[in-house]
């Protein structure tokens, strides 16, 4: 199995959008035969020392953070839409950064 | 002997949580709902508070022109499980159409015909809610949903999602 990669998902409640983007991405990855696993979290508990625990940081919305994280900020809120020609590039960059640290 | 209704016994609607509401701002709505929700134990007190607060800071409005250029934009209300009841989508036909901001675009702003707020304690559980949610506004057709986005009466929506939203 590949080495696993963590990110983390993060929207307003950390109930809903967040788990979707978790399920979707750990779903399509595993499809393409990545060992990638997220957590969900509420943005507001999102901080520098959290995301250092982290490989990439999967958004909603562009929150505008109050540091700049050291891991890749992936824009994933296109997922939430549900259709493939607009989650297909968020899952490339995905991927891209999943290969790099494979 | 006391009865309790546990929240496996029924779907993601239930007939006395779908509203049509004459609200002609964001505040009126969620206080109309919110009230009715906690009369009926949905919800806790604290939930107005909360999903006012959330929608504030992390708007939900969901610009719908992806699915169709025809079809009116929509909202999903939600806060914490911590102040809600159950596991439950409930439907809100706005007479009016108000403003939210986007979701994914927060600067954005909306304009709304339809709220289906959330109600979730269970994140993990079971299917996600906000996915099926998505799915039915992809994959049911634009005719039909504008005849949802047009109805009045909600006993008639209650009825046109129990026929065709998908429930996993």
């Amino acid at each position: 199995m590949p080495k696993q990669i963590k990110m983390i998902a993060a929207c307003g409640a950390g109930v809903n959008s967040s788990h979707q983007i978790k399920d979707a991405v750990e779903a399509e990855m595993k499809k393409r035969g990545h060992n990638v696993s997220v957590d969900a979290y509420m943005v507001k508990d999102v901080n520098e020392e959290l995301l250092n625990k982290y490989d990439g940081y999967l958004t909603i919305a562009k929150t505008d953070l109050s540091f700049t994280p050291k891991v890749p900020v992936i824009d994933a809120g296109a997922i939430l839409y549900r259709i493939p020609a607009m989650a297909t590039p968020v899952y490339d960059t995905v991927e891209k950064i999943v290969k790099g640290l494979e | 002997m006391v009865f309790s209704i546990s929240s496996s016994n029924h779907g993601l609607f239930v007939s006395d949580a779908v509203f049509v509401s004459n609200a002609k701002t964001q505040d009126e709505v969620f206080a109309e709902v919110a009230d009715k929700l906690v009369a009926t134990n949905y919800v806790k007190d604290d939930f107005l508070a909360h999903v006012k607060e959330r929608e504030a800071n992390y708007p939900t409005g969901i610009d719908l022109t992806p699915i169709s250029t025809e079809l009116p934009n929509v909202a999903i209300p939600h806060t914490e499980g911590e102040y809600v009841n159950e596991r439950l989508v409930v439907p809100v036909k706005l007479a009016n159409p108000l403003k939210f901001h986007n979701m994914i675009v927060p600067d954005e702003e909306l304009e709304v015909k339809f709220l289906f707020m959330i109600l979730n304690n269970d994140p993990e559980g079971q299917a996600n809610i906000l996915a099926q949610i998505m799915d039915f506004l992809g994959q049911t057709s634009v005719d039909d949903l504008n005849k949802l986005f047009q109805m009045d009466d909600p006993s008639a929506i209650y009825q046109f999602l129990m026929e065709n939203f998908k429930q996993a």
